[in-house]
């Protein structure tokens, strides 16, 4: 595969410098690329979706949805739930007062209650509950809840937790009065200790979510300037007189190309600091949970992620130009682009789901999942290098196979006056 | 190898789009200093005609050369010599009008500091200088198409193709590109113009050529087709062509 892109990449150059020198193909690649970028730079969507977007995106998507998932917890955990309690035992009621696990209330119809969220669970005490406690007894108490309620699920939980804290009580009431100690019924204890470092633990929280923001912001960042320099250049009437102009249809594909790519990673390297900014400083600061993690990008993994994302970023970029030359206008292009979007953010979403696919050879060659499986060893630190060398390869070769796509549909009529 | 005054010169030039054959065999060629009028009623084939002489078509069949550069065998000379203005060409609308013509100036490959005079040269000329810092968007259709006029002369083409050149422009602005192109004859130029406007083809044309399903049905001076006809060339593009749907 390596010689056929380089086979490719030397008929492509001698082919495009056919009758032209190749600086003088250069200065056009330059020209092109100096003034679509210009164009872009002038475009509000551009900047938009470039800066504007990823500065405010990514904070609310790292630290909104996180924050309010904690303030919700937070609430569940530190307000006592309404608990009906149907039947009689003292013992323990007066359990559940002093735990404060929940708060026991008494209601004419508690399943009415409950559906009503007047209660958020209930407690069914059998009849005779203490005389088989104190018989030594087995007694079945019942908790109602309602599954599609977040509040009364965890109601439940402290339902359960003050059941099993009742019975641990009664177990060691028991075990005394037979003059044994409860320590014998636990003759082995687990200390756990977690080895991860804040490095890989700090990889494993990026590695969840970088990935997928590098993929939807490639797709996202490149897709309004793909559109406006080909089919919106046919819109307005700008492409043909391109095209009588001197440049061939190489450079000038290449140095659009060229101005995509800028967009498409402008916008990754802004969501990417957005994302660091976010995780650094305001994780500790909102999120008591993660205060300990100290969320880093060590420079050799970030320029690595750079460099695959920008692989990534060249073969969206040429798939959407191609798309866009093809198109008839700029809504055309839209709507070939968009569906896009979906190709590489879904399995960019898989890839953290089929980690035994990381460890075959195959998963490197495959366009899209190749650069995220790398992205994601690079994040984890767990990089092989043969499966880096793999991506890049195989992700630079289908960038310059779309690209070709893209030169092959500039140079034909059928496509240049398909209106 | 064509005559050295002739500039552009197109033998039995044909081109059809899968079964549609849009030119059946056109020839003509055309002088410096003079204005070449193409004539003909929509969808006659006058600007498949000139993009074919342009090298954005490649012709089914014959040939044609513009300043000796055959536009099959070596298209990328023949664009550096000619000057385009297509039919109903669009601005970059975010960029000033310096900008575009600076854009097409190193796509032509002027040095820059041949450049930059060139632009305040155009700019004086074609009355730009007070707007070529202003966005084209913000332009009248007028403005708009002298800046693309101004794109196709940067560098200073011996070659002109002038597609539909005055259409939707108002009587002033209209006016104003009816006076470049006798300016362009006056420098030398070769001049190709299609319109479908009789009156500005009298009043610019040294010789038209009238076409109409793709074919030639008339060609030559304006004098000699009046003597000829003893017709206007209204009169005479009206009975032609109303001949050729016959």
């Amino acid at each position: 595969m390596i010689r056929a892109a380089l086979s490719w990449a030397t008929r492509r150059w001698n082919g495009a410098a056919a009758g032209e020198d190749r600086g003088e193909t250069w200065r056009w690649i330059r020209a092109i690329y100096g003034k679509e970028t210009l164009e872009a730079i002038r475009d509000r969507r551009t900047l938009l979706v470039m800066i504007l977007l990823p500065a405010l995106f990514m904070p609310l998507a790292t630290l909104g949805l996180p924050y309010l998932e904690q303030r919700q917890q937070h609430l569940i955990q530190t307000v006592t739930p309404k608990v009906a309690i149907m039947g009689e035992s003292e013992g323990l009621i007066h359990l559940a007062y002093t735990t404060r696990l929940i708060t026991p209330v008494r209601a004419k119809d508690p399943v009415a209650a409950l559906r009503a969220r007047t209660v958020l669970a209930v407690l069914r005490i059998p009849p005779k509950f203490e005389a088989i406690v104190a018989r030594d007894g087995q007694a079945h108490v019942g908790v109602l809840y309602d599954a599609s309620d977040s509040e009364s699920t965890a109601a439940r939980t402290r339902v359960v937790e003050l059941i099993s804290r009742y019975s641990q009580q009664i177990v060691a009431l028991r075990l005394a009065a037979r003059h044994l100690n409860p320590r014998d019924l636990l003759p082995v204890v687990l200390d756990e200790r977690n080895v991860a470092t804040q490095r890989q633990l700090s990889g494993l929280l990026l590695a969840s979510l970088l990935p997928f923001f590098i993929a939807m912001w490639a797709v996202v960042g490149g897709m309004s300037v793909a559109v406006d320099l080909a089919a919106g250049e046919k819109e307005r009437g700008t492409l043909e007189s391109l095209l009588v102009t001197p440049p061939s249809r190489e450079a000038i594909v290449l140095g659009k190309f060229l101005s995509v790519v800028t967009a498409s990673m402008g916008a990754v390297i802004g969501v990417i600091i957005a994302m660091m900014v976010s995780l650094r400083w305001g994780y500790p600061y909102l999120l008591h949970t993660v205060k300990q993690l100290d969320v880093s990008l060590p420079l050799g993994t970030a320029v690595l992620v750079m460099g695959v994302a920008l692989l990534f970023s060249a073969l969206v970029s040429a798939v959407q130009l191609a798309l866009s030359i093809y198109a008839r206008s700029p809504r055309e292009a839209q709507q070939f682009i968009t569906p896009l979007y979906f190709v590489t953010v879904f399995p960019v979403l898989a890839v953290q789901y089929v980690s035994e696919w990381q460890r075959s050879g195959w998963a490197y060659l495959a366009p899209v999942l190749n650069a995220f499986f790398a992205i994601r060893e690079l994040l984890l630190g767990t990089v092989n290098w043969g499966h880096l060398l793999l991506a890049t390869v195989s992700s630079a070769f289908y960038a310059a196979l779309a690209l070709e796509i893209a030169i092959i549909l500039m140079s034909r009529e059928s496509v240049v006056f398909r209106t | 190898m064509a005559d050295p005054q002739v500039l552009v010169e197109a033998i039995d030039l044909q081109k059809r789009f899968r079964t549609f054959h849009a030119v059946k065999g056109v020839s003509f060629h055309c002088y410096g200093g003079e204005v070449f009028g193409l004539l003909g009623p929509n969808g006659a084939g006058k600007t498949t005609t000139i993009r074919m002489l342009t090298t954005i078509l490649r012709p089914t069949g014959g040939t044609a050369r513009i300043a000796g550069h055959d536009v099959v065998q070596a298209p990328a000379q023949v664009r550096r010599v000619i000057g385009v203005l297509p039919e109903n060409a669009g601005v970059y609308g975010r960029l000033t009008a310096r900008d575009a013509i600076r854009y097409a100036g190193r796509l032509y490959g002027v040095a820059p500091d041949v450049l930059e005079a060139r632009i305040v040269e155009i700019a004086e000329a074609l009355e730009l200088t007070p707007h070529l810092d202003r966005l084209t968007d913000t332009f009248s259709k007028g403005m708009k198409q002298k800046v693309n006029v101004a794109r196709a002369l940067i560098h200073n083409p011996p070659v002109v193709f002038l597609d539909e050149p005055t259409s939707g422009l108002d009587v002033i602005s209209a006016r104003s590109v009816r006076d470049f192109v006798l300016r362009f004859k006056q420098e030398g130029r070769c001049v190709i113009m299609s319109t479908h406007i009789m009156e500005e083809a009298e009043k610019l044309c040294d010789r038209v050529m009238i076409i109409a399903g793709g074919r030639v049905v008339a060609e030559g001076g304006l004098a000699e087709l009046k003597a000829k006809t003893g017709l206007g060339l209204e009169e005479i593009f009206m009975q032609l062509v109303e001949q050729t749907v016959q």
